[in-house]
Order: C-alpha cells, then sequence, then structure tokens
C-alpha cells in the first residue's frame, strides 16, 4: 500500500494497528514494520517483534529471559488494575504466571485438554456442526442471506464449551455475549467506557460462576468445573478462589472469539481459493493440513495481549530491549514471514502437508518452520487441540453440505487492534443454472 | 533409537501424542507426555525427531543408542532438535543472531 512506503518511521504500531486501514487489512502495515522496524520501541515504551525468527525465540524464552508480571508490580504494567475487575482477572490467568506456579495450575486444567478428552467430544462435536447447518439450511435454500459468524462459528465453540464446562446451553450463550465486550476492554488502548463495558460484563460472568462453583459443590459431575471445584476444595493451597475463578473466565475469554474468528477465516479461504477446496474432500491429513495454512494465513490474535518482560537487557538486531521492558509479539506478521515461510502471503496448505508415517505434523511446515498461531513454550494455548478439533470437524461438512456457499456482502469486522475477528460474515447459495 | 520426556519439563501440550500417538501417550491425571515404547522402530526414527523438534518446552529428548550397551546421547556428536532449542532457550546473549536454531 502506497501509505506504508512513504512512512519513514512508525511511532506507535498499536495504534496503528488499531487504525481502520489495518481493520481492513492489517497485512501492508505488518510488512513493513517487519521489513523496517521489526523490534519496534511505540511512544508508549512498548515493544513489539514482528520477525518469526525473533518472535520464535521469545515465546520459547519465556519463563526465562522473560517473565510475567509479580503481583506487586500489577499498577506498574496495568495501570488500571487497581480499578478494573478484568484488568485484574486478566493478571492471574495462567498466560501471566510463572513456573512453578504455572505448571501446577496448567496440570490441574491439561487433564480435560489430553488428546484422548479431546478426541472424546468428537461425536458430540459432530453432532453440534450437523445440528447448526441443519439449522441454517432452511433459509439458505430459500436463496436467503445467513449470518455464519453467528449461526455457526461463534455456536460452535460455544455449544462445545457448554458440554466441557457442563452448563446448560441457553446459559452458555448468555455468558458469551459479553465476551467481546470484555476482549476489547483488555485490548492496550481501550477507551474508559470500553473497559466500563468489559468490567460490567466480567460481573455478570463471576457472577454466574459463583453459582455453578456452588452447584458442582453440591452435585458433581464429570466437567472441568466439578473437577477445579474439586481440587480447590481438597486443598486450598492448590487453587484458590482467585485461580479457579481467573481460570474459568481465562478459558471462556481464549476459547471462543478465537475458534470462531479461524471458522470464519476458513469458510473465507474456501471461498477464495476454490483450486484449495480438494484439501477438505480427501483424507483427514488433508484436512488438517488445511486448518494449519488457515491459522498460519490468519492470526486471530494479532500480537500477544499480555507482557513478556525482560528480566536483562536484551539485544535483538541491533536494538537493546531495556531490563523490565514489556515486550509483545506479532504473532500474525511472524506467520507471514518470508524468512520462515516461502511466498508468505499465497494460501497453500501443501507447506503443512507431511509425510511423518504417524500422520501429521501439527503446527510445523514441511520446512521445519513453527505455526505460531497457538504459541510455543510454556503458554502454548491448553485449547490448540481441541481447536484443531472442531475445525476439522466443521470445514469438510461445511464444504459438503453446501458447496455452492457464497459470500452475501463484505463481512463485517470488528474493530480490534489485536484479535482479528467478525462481527458478522453474511453467506447465502451461490444460486445454480436451470434451479 | 530411544526416546523420553522429561517430565518436569513437559508443557501437556498434547502436540507429540498428535504426531505420533502409537508412540507417545499423556498420562490421565495430569495429561503430562509419556513413551509408550521402549525402542523406537527404525521406520519412525524421523517422526521422532520430528515430534521432538516441535515440542514448545522442548521436553523430548531423542537417545541413539544402536542396539549397543553404552548409551550413546544423541547431544555428543550433534545436538538432538530438541536439545538444540533447549540451548537456544537459554541463550543469553544476542539471540536476534540465531539462525541455527530453527
Amino acid at each position: 500500500m502506497d501509505a506504508q512506503e512513504t512512512t519513514a518511521a512508525c511511532r506507535d504500531a498499536f495504534a496503528e494497528l488499531a487504525s481502520p486501514a489495518c481493520i481492513h487489512d492489517p497485512y501492508p502495515f505488518m510488512r513493513w514494520l517487519r521489513e523496517h522496524d521489526p523490534v519496534h520501541r511505540a511512544a508508549s515504551g512498548l515493544f513489539l517483534l514482528s520477525r518469526h525468527a525473533d518472535i520464535y525465540w521469545a515465546l520459547k524464552a519465556t519463563g526465562d529471559a522473560f517473565r510475567g508480571p509479580a503481583p506487586g508490580e500489577l499498577a506498574r504494567y496495568f495501570p488500571r488494575a487497581a480499578t478494573s475487575l478484568s484488568v485484574n482477572l486478566m493478571a492471574s490467568t495462567l498466560a501471566m504466571k510463572d513456573p512453578p506456579t504455572h505448571t501446577r495450575l496448567r496440570r490441574l486444567i491439561s487433564r480435560d485438554f489430553t488428546m484422548r478428552q479431546i478426541d472424546n467430544l468428537r461425536p458430540s462435536t459432530a453432532r453440534i456442526v450437523a445440528a447448526r447447518l441443519d439449522g441454517m439450511a432452511p433459509a439458505l435454500e430459500r436463496g436467503e442471506a445467513v449470518d455464519l459468524h453467528r449461526e455457526f462459528a461463534l455456536a460452535l465453540p460455544m455449544l462445545v464449551f457448554a458440554e466441557l464446562f457442563g452448563l446448560p446451553q441457553d446459559d452458555m450463550l448468555g455468558l458469551a455475549a459479553g465476551i467481546g465486550a470484555i476482549v476489547e476492554g483488555l485490548g492496550p488502548h481501550a477507551s474508559d467506557p470500553q473497559l466500563a463495558a468489559a468490567d460490567a460484563a466480567s460481573a455478570r460472568v463471576l457472577a454466574y460462576f459463583g453459582d455453578l462453583i456452588q452447584r458442582k459443590r453440591t452435585d458433581p459431575r464429570h466437567d472441568i468445573v466439578s473437577m477445579l471445584v474439586g481440587a480447590h476444595d481438597d486443598d486450598a493451597d492448590t487453587l484458590s478462589d482467585a485461580e479457579l475463578i481467573s481460570m474459568l473466565w481465562g478459558m471462556l475469554l481464549g476459547g471462543f472469539a478465537t475458534t470462531a474468528a479461524t471458522i470464519d477465516h476458513a469458510v473465507l479461504a474456501m471461498r477464495a481459493y476454490p483450486e484449495q477446496r480438494h484439501w477438505l474432500q480427501g483424507d483427514a491429513v488433508g484436512v488438517k493440513a488445511f486448518v494449519e495454512e488457515v491459522l498460519r494465513c490468519d492470526a486471530p490474535v494479532l500480537f500477544s495481549p499480555t507482557p513478556r518482560i525482560a528480566q536483562r537487557d536484551i539485544e535483538l538486531g541491533g536494538v537493546v530491549i531495556p531490563k523490565n521492558a514489556d515486550v509483545r509479539l506479532l504473532i500474525a506478521a511472524g506467520n507471514r514471514d518470508p524468512d520462515a515461510f516461502a511466498d508468505p502471503d499465497r494460501f497453500d496448505p501443501a507447506r503443512f502437508y507431511g509425510t511423518n508415517p504417524g500422520g501429521t505434523n501439527p503446527g510445523m511446515s514441511t520446512d521445519g518452520k513453527i505455526m505460531l498461531s497457538f504459541g510455543h513454550g510454556i503458554h502454548f494455548c491448553p485449547g490448540a487441540q481441541l481447536a484443531r478439533m472442531q475445525l476439522a470437524e466443521s470445514l469438510p461438512r461445511i464444504q459438503a453440505r453446501f458447496p455452492t456457499l457464497a459470500l452475501a456482502e463484505q463481512p463485517t469486522r470488528e474493530p480490534s487492534a489485536f484479535l482479528r475477528t467478525f462481527r458478522a460474515l453474511p453467506v447465502r447459495l451461490h444460486a445454480q443454472g436451470g434451479g | 533409537m530411544r526416546v523420553v520426556v522429561d517430565q518436569d519439563l513437559c508443557g501437556t501440550t498434547g502436540q507429540c501424542v498428535l504426531t505420533l500417538p502409537g508412540t507417545f501417550r499423556q498420562r490421565k491425571p495430569d495429561g503430562v507426555a509419556e513413551v509408550c515404547v521402549a525402542t523406537v522402530p527404525q521406520a519412525l526414527h524421523a517422526a521422532v525427531l520430528l515430534a521432538a523438534s516441535q515440542c514448545p518446552v522442548a521436553a523430548i529428548r531423542v537417545i541413539e543408542s544402536d542396539t549397543g550397551d553404552g548409551e550413546r546421547a544423541s547431544a555428543d556428536p550433534a545436538p538432538s532438535p530438541a536439545e538444540a532449542e533447549r540451548h537456544a532457550a537459554k541463550d543469553q546473549r544476542n539471540p536476534g543472531g540465531h539462525d541455527g536454531t530453527v
């Protein structure tokens, strides 16, 4: 884009990423940044890394060269923590913890995210997918437009979470209604009204979880909430009240919008690259390769929303990042770095179609490069395999059920600087000749 | 070839189980990965090296002991991908110049 070519320097990449041009398409700016200012220091003092090699290194060095904020210094990294419930909750999620606390808490939830547990959710996920597609069919077949984002992409992860959390579907849909507001309020440039809206939504989620915990205490079932309540009650040293609540809140926040956005991006890719749809019509390995390429091309989390604090002065590409600086990682730019992925703007699932006799190489290209969308290192997304499963169960069914699905109008993006997602994705069936 | 998972280091991501379900599994109570074969068959050597190199926390270590009695860790002659990654993560200086780690 012309704008980038004439820009000599960028004062604040975070502000630029929040601009309407970047909400529409952030990739030209991210390319400019990676090429001209890959270790960017924003006016606010935050650093932003945009090369694949640097991001990959920083992800692996988290817990070592980088740490999360200590409880006593929340005010320094989150000036609004003193007054904001949402900021406080975010500051106590797993993503902000260091070992050994991080290891202890993460292993409590890992039980429910093992591959075996994810595979157990597969049949019910397939049923939810089929039911949602059935629900969309009558309107589509009448020639009407349907909002795929709301009716499918957002509904699927919500309903799968309802199962995982052991709560009624309607309750989950009610809870999820506030998630968008919370996510927006936590962005680095959120306004005061946005943060207030986030806090109101967080308060509702907390009140609901408070009741839910009581219910699971008296009537435990085989779900993640009952298990965490049990761990808490057996040994309060293992899981404090605050940790329990922030863990549930964190799963809710990390799980929905990201999965929904990736389903949306996958459907857009199916429409934009019809020559690549064959990946969804063959074996499971091909489907997985398609899913990985969607995740690479369109990382739903553009940059890390949580601070990584430098434990010492770190020199990176000739720039010194001083000790205690807050470093963020522009994951979406790393995924499109030509030094890691050749011809990076081309959508090509073959990058991830491996020859591994065991199956796939999840998250690694055939050239041995890591796809960064789930992170790497100790904070690797705990829900990665759950998200992959939902995508693999969805995409071939969407393709098979509605092979002529087309955009009814341009999708509407959420105006978020760090989360690349949608407000609406209207689709319709493309009219067939003679129909 | 043998393969071991450092269970203190394991990040419970399930990546290795997804890569090689017959070689790795996750413990039921906490999702920590474990190896379910005594030795790795020849046909899976490359895949095990792959699993080691893509482990997000570099917790998988490959031991190349070609039927011999002395266990010779692969790190001696040439670092396994997991070892190389671990060293890269610990590298204190000039991380930007670490082209060899990926």
